[in-house]
């Protein structure tokens, strides 16, 4: 991916170069509104991430000017405003994902992966294959090597979600805010809780494992296949 | 938005007519009465002479003579249409000469004098005398004038009456019109965000009691909003500052653990990540609470919420969770019970009342979710319930109550940002008293534990 990230904290700008460097995607810094706007403007990237307080621009107004400029690449805003109400006004913007830090670095990889994918538009058909998964996105039903998978409507969002970003990090922020539009963290462990269920439903009767735990980010979807 | 349903001016402009029209009444009743007590002042005036002529006659001519002066003045009309009556009767009651019907209710002896039906009509003043014994002579007199008079009196009150009344309501009603803008200006100042620099630029040297109104609507709206954009920029300034450091002492502790320590010391890395992790929530949390606490009463940015998908959502959400603590989540919503609110705090207030039961109930325990229209929302448990020396403080910021497990898990501040959004969204969030009996909701009954309860302020 080539990656645009306009930060004015030269420390922030390169732990953020050094987790994308490891991923192998390549990032273009500018340490200004204003500059940031003119490359947006010249070049294209494939994400764009922004810091929301800048010497002169702010990251809101960025994301505004960028649309009004008719760039639609997706934005990331990755701030140090974290609250339930800063995300709403960051999402509200135009931007497409919030990211407060600090954030784990697998938390920044699989936001940029799907905000990417989902820009390149692989998640919109009717149906998704994915291994030995089905997902009929219309019909709301669920198969494994053709087996009817008897999920409830809300297991349904999940599994969905997860063929969505199939073979890809998916965090539990980012399961919360696309299944249950919650943008903040419970205590309690639902998450977790939940995607057990549906890992017994997915893997019952089946020999391969068919979700994978990522300690400490998140889960993947594996494609349950022998 | 509380607006005005009747404006106090169109009351006032009413009240300034109905006013005039019972104090015209007053005048013309008070002016009526006045007219008539000289016009009748004055008939008795010409009452008397004439009484006193007769009586001149009758000593020098008798009775006959005065018989025929009587029958003589009766046959002459006065040109001013004022008319005599008299009546001349002797002790039987005989009428001897006038065209008076009957001896009206007066007494001769006395020389009574007062006002007598004539016919149906018409009044006349009128006075009776004894001129001898067996003689009495009653003279009457109608006065032309009452009649016009009164009748041009009335005319000058309608036609005057009805030109002040029309005065009044056209100035009464500028007037009301030229303060009501001024009192708009204010109330529109109020209304809307940047309202305070309206008013202060509309604003002239106060010069009545509406601009000085006015001046300090403007000062204090001002301070209201310089207030608000301070606490903005403070907690975004101290969010910022304190979330920046923070995140590059997490990115040191990632490095180290991505340097494969031994497991002993990557275990102390990750639990101060972990202390991170809730620094970060409980700045987050206190400026949440700050947030709610100053949007108080507020209703920009509120949208209608179904508050009974929302709690039935949760409520899902956390039965897996619960059912492994061992617990049983029971909920009982009503269908289409909505609020006017922030559908995001809305979900932490659940949320942070259902992380709370989870929390303090032991396994075995129950819990009960009742949603009512109202909205009233309760959750109540079976649970050890709040020791009374406690109930005043659980919903103290950084109060912390003895939960299972770890002594102190979480940030001590669920209940005071759940009390902080009830309050935001006119709700109040409560520990019901002594037992749950008195509880509402058929599933909160009997519980015998804690029972929160969360229903609108009034």
């Amino acid at each position: 991916m080539r990656i645009l990230y306009v930060e004015d904290d030269p420390r922030s700008a390169a732990v953020v170069g050094e987790i994308l460097d490891a991923s192998g995607d390549v990032l273009v810094w500018e340490d200004t509104g204003s500059a940031a706007l003119l490359r947006a403007g010249m070049e294209p990237f494939d994400v764009i991430i922004l810091d929301r307080m800048l010497g002169d621009l702010d990251g809101l107004t960025i994301t505004r000017r960028l649309r009004e400029g008719g760039i639609g690449t997706p934005i990331l805003i990755l701030s140090a405003l974290g609250r339930s109400s800063d995300r709403a006004d960051g999402l509200d913007g135009g931007a497409d994902d919030y990211l407060a830090k600090p954030f784990e670095p697998e938390e920044l990889i699989a936001r940029l992966k799907a905000l990417h994918r989902r820009a390149s538009g692989r998640e919109h058909s009717a149906v998704i294959l994915y291994g030995a998964f089905e997902c009929h996105v219309k019909a709301r039903t669920a198969f494994r090597d053709n087996r009817h998978l008897p999920l409830s409507p809300k297991e349904f969002e999940l599994f969905r979600y997860f063929m969505e970003n199939a073979g890809e990090v998916v965090t539990r922020e980012m399961l919360l805010r696309h299944v249950w539009k919650m943008d903040f963290d419970p205590q309690t462990n639902v998450v977790d809780v939940n995607i057990g269920r549906l890992r017994r439903k997915l893997e019952d009767g089946f020999d391969r494992p068919a979700l994978e735990t990522i300690f400490g980010s998140g889960y993947r979807l594996l494609d349950g296949r022998p | 938005m509380i607006r005005a349903q009747r404006s106090i001016f169109s009351r006032l402009v009413a009240a300034a007519i109905i006013l005039s029209l019972v104090l015209l009444a007053g005048l013309w009743w008070l002016a009526r009465e006045a007219v008539s007590a000289t016009l009748q002042d004055a008939a008795a005036a010409e009452v008397d002479v004439d009484i006193a002529g007769l009586a001149d006659i009758y000593a020098s001519g008798g009775e006959a003579e005065l018989a025929a002066r009587i029958a003589d003045r009766l046959a002459l009309i006065p040109m001013d249409g004022s008319a005599s009556h008299y009546l001349l009767v002797d002790a039987d009651g005989k009428v001897i000469a006038g065209d008076l019907a009957a001896m009206p209710p007066l007494d001769p002896a006395t020389s009574q004098s007062g006002v007598i039906a004539l016919d149906r009509e018409s009044h006349a003043f009128a006075r009776a005398v004894q001129l001898a014994p067996g003689l009495s002579l009653v003279v009457a007199r109608r006065t032309a004038l009452e009649a016009p008079v009164l009748s041009s009196l009335a005319l000058v009150f309608t036609a005057g009456g009805t030109v002040f009344v029309a005065l009044v309501a056209l100035l009464g009603k500028l007037a009301a019109r030229r303060l009501e803008r001024r009192i708009d200006q204010i109330n529109l100042a109020f209304r809307e965000p940047q309202g305070a620099a309206t008013l202060m630029a509309a604003g002239t040297a106060p010069s009545d009691e509406i601009d000085e109104l006015a001046a300090h609507s403007a000062a204090a709206l001002a301070r209201v909003n310089d207030l608000l954009a301070a606490y903005k920029d403070t907690s975004e300034q101290l969010a910022h500052e304190i979330r920046t450091p923070l995140s590059h002492l997490d990115n040191r502790l990632v490095k180290a653990l991505a340097e494969r320590p031994e497991p002993r010391i990557a275990e102390r890395l990750a639990e101060a990540r972990g202390e991170i992790r809730r620094i970060v929530q409980t700045l987050e949390s206190l400026l949440d609470i700050a947030a709610s606490k100053a949007n108080r009463g507020d209703s920009s940015g509120l949208a209608p919420v179904d508050l009974s998908a929302l709690v039935t959502g949760m409520c899902e959400l956390y039965a897996g969770s619960a059912e492994e603590a061992g617990l049983e989540l029971r909920w009982n919503v009503a269908p289409d019970v909505g609020i006017v609110g922030d559908v995001r705090q809305l979900s932490r207030l659940v949320t942070n009342m259902l992380d709370n039961a989870l929390k303090y109930v032991p396994a075995g325990g129950r819990i009960a979710v009742t949603l009512e229209p109202g909205p009233v929302l309760v959750i109540a448990d079976d649970g050890p319930g709040i020791a009374p020396q406690d109930r005043a403080r659980i919903f103290d910021r950084f109060y912390r109550g003895r939960g299972r497990g770890e002594e102190t898990s979480g940030s001590g501040l669920g209940l005071a940002l759940a009390q902080a959004i009830a309050e935001r969204h006119g709700l109040v969030l409560s520990l019901e008293e002594g037992d749950a009996g008195a509880v509402a909701g058929a599933t909160a009954r009997d519980m015998g534990g804690a029972v929160f309860r969360i229903a609108p302020a009034s």
